[in-house]
C-alpha cells in the first residue's frame, strides 16, 4: 500500500512538472514574442527600446531552461505576478475566484452521485419499463449534447418558468450557505448532467448484474429481505466504477465547468481563464491554466489513493495503468 | 492474433476483384444487420458529410447575408428554420455550420489520431528513455481538460480554421498515443516482433507492416469516439469566441452573442444548432460504439 | 425613423447663447435652479447596472462610458452642462470664466474651499495640470480628446484660484469644449507621479465629486459613497452602487426583478418593448451624437488607396444596416454628413447622394446592385486580390460595436472580401485601435457634447485623438481651424458644411448611422435627468430614492 501510494505521488509530481513545462511551452514560446505580450496591452506603440527593457526585466533574454526555473520557481510560491487587466496579482484574483469554482464542482458530483445513483437503481429495478427506456434514451442523447447549451436551454427554461436571472452578487460559501448553494445549484446541475448521465448508467448495468446474480437468489430462497442484499452487494461492487469513473471524468469536469461559468456568469476560475486568454492577458492566463491543470492533477491523484485504499487488490500488488 | 480487417483483406485478396467487391459489402451488410444503430449512425453522418460538400448548392440562402425585412422570424415558409438576429437564414447558416463541424471534427481526430498513433509507435518501439519521456508528456497533456488546452492553443496561435483544428488535435494525441502504445507493448510481448526482426525486416517496415494493422482497429475507434467530441469542444470555442469568427457561420457562433439575448422571444435561434450538434455526436457516438462492438468479439476471438 | 422623446435643442439657441460670451455664464453662476414638486428624501442606496468592468478609471485616456459613468460622480469638471437645458452650461469647479475681447484669452476663476477626496485642497495647478494632459498626453498615455483642446497655446496657473488660457484662434466653442464630462480635474500631486511610472490615474480614482469610490470588485461591484467634504450641494443618496452586468437581457430581469433600480443603457428594441410595459418603470429612448463609423487604417495596404475606401462604402447598404443594426444596438438614426442629424449643419440628401453608398439611405433611391458591382471594379483597378483578408475587430460588450461589425463584414463579403470580426473585450480593443493593429474597424463614438467644434474636433481632425485611421491631412485640418475661428456664423455654417464635403471626398471614415440609447428606472427614483448625450449629467447628486 505505501509503495502505491509513494509511486503516485511520484507520478503526480512529474506529472505536475510536465503540465508546467506544456503551460510554459504554450503561453511563452508559442506566442512569438513574449516581451510583446507581456508587456500589454499598453497604450500607444511600444518602441524597440522599451521592449529592449521589458525584456531585460523580466528576463526575456535568458536562455529558455533559465526562464522556465525563474518562473517554475516563481510558480512554487504562488508569486504568478499582476495580471495586466485588472491590475491585481493574479494570486489575489484566484483566491477570490476560487472557491466558487471549487463549490461548483463539490455540487456537481454530489449531484452526479446523489442523484445519479437512484436513478440508477431505479432503472434497474424497473428495467425494461417506459420509464426507463425513456431515462436511458435520454441519457445517450444528454452525453451527445453540449454541455454549454445544456446551460442555455436550462436558462431558458428558468426564466421562462420562474423569471430567473442571474445574482447581481454571488454569495460565498462562508457569508450565507444557504443562498450560495441556491445560487451555484444550475450551474452545478448544468456542469454535473454529463456525469449524471454516466454515473446513472453504469449504476443501472452494475445493478442489473446485482439483481442477476446467484447470492441473490440464495437471499431470496433464505428470506432475506431482497431490498438490504441488493443494495448492499449493488453498493459495495458499485463504489469502485463509480470511483473510477469519477476520476475519469473529472478533467471532463473541468473542461464542462469552464464554458458553464460563461454561460452562467459566475465569477470563478473558468470564466477568468475564459477573459485571461481571449485578452491575452498571458500573465494570468499562464498561472490560471496551470492552477487548472494542476488541480486536475491534483484531483486524479486523490482519486488514484482513494481507488487504491478502496480495492484490496491494489494494497497486494502495483497495477500498472 | 489476427486482425479482423487483414482477416478479411487477406481473404478477399484470392479472389477476382468483381467478386472481391461483392463479399465487402455482403460483410458490410451484415455488420450494418448486426449493428442497427451503428448502421444508423453512419448513415447520418454519411448525410451529414454529403450536405455539408454540397452546402452552395444546398443551402437556399447566403448564410452571411441578411434581410433586413425578416429579423428574428419563426421557421415560416420561406425560412424553415427562421431567421437570427441580422435576418440570416437559420437554415442556411445551419448547413454551412455542418461543413465547420465535420471539417474540424475529422480534422482534429484524424490528426490527432495519425500524430499520437506515430508518437506511440515509435517511441514504444525504440522504447529506452524516449519512450519513458515521452509517456510522461504524454501524462502531463492528458492532465489537461480538453477544452482548456485547446482553448489555450486557439487563443495563442489565433481563431483561424487550420488552428483550430490543431487546437482540437493536441488532446487527443496523447490518447491516441496511449492506445498505440500498449498495442506495441502486446505485440512485443507476443514475440511477434522478434520474429519479423529475425526474417530481417527493417524496424520502418515493422512499423507499417505489423504493427500497424494491429493498432488500426482500436484507433478507430478512438477516432469515432473523438470525432463526436472534436465536435462538441469545437462548439464551444466558437461560442466562446476562441474559434470561428463571425459573421461566418458555426453551430457553436449560432448560439453566442445576440442568440443568448433573444433566446426568450426567439429560442429557435438556440434550440436548432444544438439540436444539430446532438444529432451529429449521437451519430458518431453509435457508430463509435457499433464499431467497437464488431472488433472487440473478434479480437477476443468469441 | 423612430422620434425622439426629446429632440437634440438646435445648435441655434447655443450660438446665440455663445454670442453673448462670459455674461450667459455669469447670469448661470447665479442662484439655484432646482425647483422640486415634492422634498427631496435623504439617504439611501441607488443601484444601477452598467454593461460591464470599466477597464480602467482614467477618464483622461478613457474612451468608454463604462469608466465614465462610475468615475462621473467622483469627479468634478470645470463646466458642466445643465440638466434643463442642454445648451447652457452652469458652473462647476470655475465659478467664472472671463473671455478677452479678441476671444484668444480665457479666464477661470476656481471655488473656494474645494478638497479632493484625501483631504488635499484644490490648486489651479491641479486644473492647468489636468488640462494639460489631455492635452498633451504625459508619454504612456493616451487622449482621445486632446483635438478639443487642440487650439490650446498655453495654459497657466496664477495663484491658487487662477487659470489662463491661451487659444491660438478665437473659439466659440471652446467653453463647452473643455466642460466635456471626460475631462474632470484630477489633483497634480497624485497623477504627475503614476503618469510618470507609466500607470496613470488608471487604478484609483481621487476627485471633487460628490461621491467617492469606496469598493472596486472586478467583475462584481463598484461602490460609490457620499464625500461629506463635497464643495456643492450635498447629494441626497448615501451610496452608489453600479453592477457589471453584461447583456441586455441579463440587465433587464435584474431591473424588473427590482435587483438594480435603474439602468443607462438598452440599446435593444425589444427590451425596451418589455421594460416599458412595466407599470412603475419609466423608460426613456434618446438620440445622442454618438455614431457608427467604418474606419479603415489609412497606413496600412491597400486602405491607402483612396478607391479602396470608397469601396468600402460603396458595399454598404446603409438602409439595412439601419434596419438590422437598430433593434439590436439603437443606431436609428441614418446618417446625413458629420453632423449629427437633427442639427442645422448636417447636409442636404442631394449634397451626401453624391457621395459613394450613401445613397443607400432610406428614400434616396440608390441601386444597390450597381454601387456594389462598381466596388468590385474598384478594388480590382486597386489591384486587391479575390478573396483578400481582412479582419475587423470589435469590441463584445456593446451591440453598437459587435452587431455593427457583424453585420459589415457580413456586407463586405458581398465586394469579394473575405472579411470575419475579432471579437475583443473593451481594454483590448481600444488598444488595437490606438495602436493602429487593425485594417478595418466598425467604431462607436459617443461625443460629449454636439458643438461642431466638439464632433469636428474631436472626430474628425488628424491630432483630434480619435484618429484611428491615422490618416494625415494637412488642408482639412486647417479647413477645420479656419471654421472654429470664424465669428459670422452664417459663414461658418459654409465653412462647417463645405468641411463636411470635403472629407467626405476622403472617405477616411465612412458614416453608418447614428445611435440612441434608452434609459430605464424605477419610479422611486427621482431627479434624474437624461440628456440627450451618453455622458453628460451621470453625478447622480440631484436623484433621490422614494423609497
Amino acid at each position: 500500500m505505501l509503495d502505491y501510494v509513494v509511486r503516485r505521488l511520484m507520478l503526480g509530481l512529474v506529472t505536475l512538472f510536465g503540465v508546467a513545462v506544456i503551460v510554459f511551452f504554450v503561453m511563452r514560446v508559442l506566442p512569438g514574442d513574449a516581451a510583446v505580450m507581456l508587456s500589454g496591452a499598453g497604450a500607444g506603440a511600444v518602441s524597440e527600446k522599451e521592449l529592449a527593457g521589458v525584456r531585460a526585466k523580466l528576463g526575456l533574454d535568458r536562455p529558455l531552461p533559465a526562464q522556465f526555473a525563474d518562473w517554475a520557481g516563481n510558480v512554487a510560491v504562488l508569486e504568478l505576478g499582476t495580471s495586466l487587466r485588472t491590475g491585481n496579482p493574479v494570486i489575489a484574483d484566484v483566491a477570490r475566484r476560487f472557491p466558487y469554482t471549487l463549490q461548483i464542482v463539490v455540487m456537481a458530483m454530489l449531484i452526479a452521485v446523489l442523484i445519479g445513483v437512484p436513478v440508477g437503481v431505479l432503472s434497474a429495478a424497473y428495467a425494461g419499463s417506459w420509464g426507463d427506456q425513456i431515462l436511458r434514451a435520454l441519457s445517450i442523447g444528454g452525453l451527445a449534447a453540449p454541455s454549454f447549451w445544456v446551460g442555455l436551454l436550462l436558462i431558458l427554461l428558468l426564466v421562462w418558468l420562474f423569471q430567473w436571472s442571474a445574482p447581481l452578487m454571488w454569495e460565498p460559501f462562508w457569508v450565507s450557505p444557504w443562498k450560495s448553494v441556491t445560487q451555484l445549484f444550475w450551474p452545478a446541475l448544468a456542469v454535473g448532467l454529463r456525469q449524471l448521465a454516466l454515473i446513472a448508467r453504469m449504476t443501472r448495468s452494475i445493478m442489473l448484474e446485482v439483481l442477476g446474480e446467484d447470492y441473490i437468489r440464495t437471499a431470496r430462497a433464505k428470506g432475506l429481505s431482497e431490498w438490504s442484499v441488493v443494495m448492499g452487494h449493488g453498493l459495495r461492487n458499485g463504489l469502485l466504477p463509480v470511483v473510477t469513473l469519477i476520476g475519469f471524468e473529472f478533467s471532463a469536469l473541468f473542461g464542462g465547468l469552464i464554458v458553464t461559468e460563461t454561460v452562467f456568469s459566475v465569477p470563478g476560475l473558468g470564466q477568468y481563464v475564459v477573459t485571461a486568454l481571449l485578452d491575452r492577458d498571458y500573465p494570468a492566463a499562464q498561472g490560471i491554466v496551470l492552477i487548472l491543470a494542476g488541480i486536475v492533477v491534483l484531483g486524479n491523484l486523490s482519486v488514484d489513493l482513494l481507488y487504491g485504499w478502496l480495492d484490496p487488490r491494489t494494497r497486494v500488488q502495483v497495477t500498472e495503468k | 492474433m489476427t486482425p479482423p480487417l487483414t482477416a478479411v483483406t487477406v481473404a478477399a485478396a484470392s479472389t477476382p476483384s468483381a467478386a472481391r467487391q461483392a463479399s465487402r459489402l455482403r460483410a458490410l451488410g451484415r455488420m450494418a444487420r448486426e449493428q442497427p444503430l451503428g448502421a444508423m449512425g453512419a448513415i447520418v453522418l454519411a448525410v451529414m458529410a454529403i450536405v455539408a460538400i454540397g452546402a452552395p448548392y444546398i443551402a437556399p440562402f447566403d448564410p452571411t447575408q441578411g434581410d433586413a425585412a425578416a429579423l428574428s422570424s419563426p421557421p415560416n415558409a420561406g425560412n424553415w428554420l427562421g431567421t437570427d438576429a441580422f435576418g440570416r437564414d437559420n437554415l442556411s447558416r445551419l448547413i454551412y455550420g455542418a461543413r465547420i463541424s465535420l471539417l474540424v471534427g475529422l480534422g482534429a481526430s484524424l490528426l490527432g489520431v495519425v500524430v499520437g498513433a506515430a508518437l506511440g509507435i515509435v517511441t514504444a518501439y525504440r522504447g529506452g528513455w524516449a519512450d519513458v519521456v515521452t509517456q510522461r508528456v504524454m501524462d502531463a497533456l492528458l492532465a489537461f481538460p480538453m477544452l482548456l488546452l485547446a482553448l489555450a492553443m486557439a487563443a495563442v496561435l489565433g481563431p483561424s480554421l487550420p488552428n483550430v483544428i490543431v487546437a482540437l488535435a493536441m488532446p487527443i494525441v496523447p490518447r491516441a498515443a496511449r492506445i498505440a502504445r500498449s498495442s506495441v507493448l502486446v505485440l512485443k510481448a507476443a514475440t511477434f516482433i522478434e520474429a519479423a526482426r529475425a526474417t530481417g525486416c527493417s524496424d520502418l517496415r515493422i512499423m507499417l507492416r505489423h504493427v500497424l494493422p494491429n493498432t488500426f482497429a482500436p484507433l478507430l475507434v478512438i477516432a469515432t469516439a473523438y470525432l463526436g467530441l472534436a465536435i462538441i469542444q469545437e462548439a464551444a470555442l466558437d461560442y466562446l469566441g476562441a474559434g470561428i469568427q463571425e459573421p461566418d457561420s458555426s453551430w457553436g457562433l449560432m448560439m453566442s452573442g445576440s442568440a443568448t439575448s433573444l433566446a426568450l422571444t426567439a429560442p429557435w435561434i438556440v434550440i436548432f444548432p444544438g439540436l444539430a450538434i446532438c444529432l451529429t455526436v449521437l451519430a458518431s457516438n453509435l457508430l463509435g460504439d457499433a464499431i467497437r462492438d464488431l472488433l472487440d468479439p473478434k479480437l477476443l476471438g468469441k | 425613423m423612430k422620434n425622439p422623446d426629446r429632440s437634440i435643442a438646435t445648435d441655434a439657441t447655443r450660438r446665440k447663447v455663445l454670442k453673448a460670451g462670459s455674461a450667459a455664464l455669469a447670469v448661470a453662476a447665479s442662484g439655484p435652479r432646482w425647483a422640486w414638486a415634492q422634498t427631496p428624501k435623504r439617504g439611501g442606496t441607488l443601484r444601477i447596472s452598467s454593461g460591464g468592468d470599466p477597464p480602467d478609471f482614467d477618464l483622461h485616456q478613457s474612451p468608454t462610458y463604462l469608466s465614465q459613468h462610475v468615475g462621473a460622480p467622483c469627479y468634478s469638471t470645470l463646466m458642466r452642462a445643465d440638466p434643463k437645458d442642454y445648451n447652457r452650461l452652469l458652473p462647476d469647479l470655475a465659478e467664472k470664466a472671463d473671455v478677452s475681447a479678441d476671444g484668444k484669452t480665457v479666464t477661470f476663476q476656481l471655488r473656494e474651499g474645494v478638497v479632493f477626496h484625501n483631504g488635499m485642497p484644490l490648486a489651479a495647478e491641479d486644473v492647468a495640470y489636468s488640462l494639460e494632459r489631455i492635452r498633451k498626453p504625459p508619454k504612456g498615455n493616451v487622449s482621445p480628446r486632446k483635438g478639443l483642446l487642440g487650439n490650446v497655446e498655453a495654459i497657466e496657473a496664477r495663484g491658487a484660484r487662477t487659470v489662463v488660457v491661451k487659444l491660438a484662434q478665437p473659439q466659440a466653442d471652446f467653453l463647452f469644449l473643455v466642460s466635456n464630462p471626460f475631462n474632470v480635474i484630477v489633483p497634480k500631486k497624485v497623477a504627475e507621479p503614476l503618469d510618470a511610472q507609466g500607470q496613470g490615474m488608471k487604478r484609483q480614482i481621487v476627485g471633487t465629486g460628490p461621491f467617492r469610490l469606496t469598493q472596486a470588485v472586478n467583475g462584481q461591484i463598484y461602490e460609490l459613497t457620499r464625500f461629506d467634504k463635497y464643495f456643492g450641494a450635498a447629494p441626497f443618496l448615501d451610496k452608489i452602487q453600479f453592477f457589471p452586468i453584461k447583456g441586455e437581457i441579463e440587465r433587464s430581469a435584474a431591473l424588473q426583478g427590482k435587483r438594480i433600480d435603474g439602468c443607462y443603457f438598452f440599446p435593444n428594441e425589444s427590451v425596451l418593448a418589455t421594460l416599458r410595459k412595466v407599470p412603475g418603470m419609466t423608460v426613456l429612448r434618446r438620440p445622442t451624437p454618438t455614431f457608427i463609423n467604418v474606419i479603415p487604417n489609412a497606413q496600412r495596404k491597400p486602405f491607402d488607396d483612396p478607391r479602396v475606401r470608397e469601396a468600402l462604402s460603396l458595399a454598404l447598404d446603409r438602409e439595412a444596416f439601419i434596419k438590422t443594426v437598430g433593434p439590436l444596438a439603437g443606431a436609428f438614426f441614418h446618417s446625413m454628413g458629420l453632423m449629427p442629424p437633427s442639427s442645422p449643419y448636417s447636409l442636404s440628401v442631394a449634397e451626401v447622394k453624391q457621395f459613394g453608398g450613401y445613397d443607400t439611405l432610406p428614400g434616396l433611391g440608390g441601386n444597390l446592385a450597381a454601387n456594389r458591382q462598381r466596388a468590385m471594379t474598384l478594388l480590382e483597378q486597386a489591384g486587391v486580390p479575390k478573396s483578400f483578408k481582412v479582419v475587423v475587430p470589435t469590441r463584445g460588450d456593446v451591440p453598437a460595436f459587435r452587431d455593427a461589425a457583424i453585420n459589415v463584414a457580413g456586407q463586405l463579403k458581398t465586394i469579394g472580401l473575405d472579411a470575419t470580426v475579432d471579437i475583443r473585450d473593451a481594454g483590448a480593443f481600444y488598444a488595437i485601435e490606438t495602436k493602429g493593429d487593425f485594417q478595418v474597424v466598425v467604431h462607436s463614438v459617443g461625443m460629449g457634447g454636439s458643438t461642431p467644434d466638439q464632433i469636428l474636433g474631436e472626430g474628425y481632425t488628424s491630432y483630434g485623438g480619435r484618429n484611428y485611421g491615422q490618416w494625415k491631412d494637412e488642408a482639412l485640418d486647417n479647413f477645420y481651424r479656419q471654421q472654429s475661428r470664424e465669428p459670422d456664423p452664417k459663414k461658418r455654417g459654409e465653412l462647417i458644411k463645405q468641411f463636411q464635403l470635403a472629407f467626405l471626398k476622403t472617405y477616411y471614415q465612412i458614416n453608418l448611422a447614428w445611435v440612441g440609447y434608452g434609459a430605464a428606472y424605477w419610479n422611486t427614483v427621482q431627479g434624474w435627468t437624461a440628456l440627450p448625450d451618453l455622458y453628460g449629467n451621470m453625478q447622480f447628486d440631484k436623484v433621490w430614492l422614494d423609497a
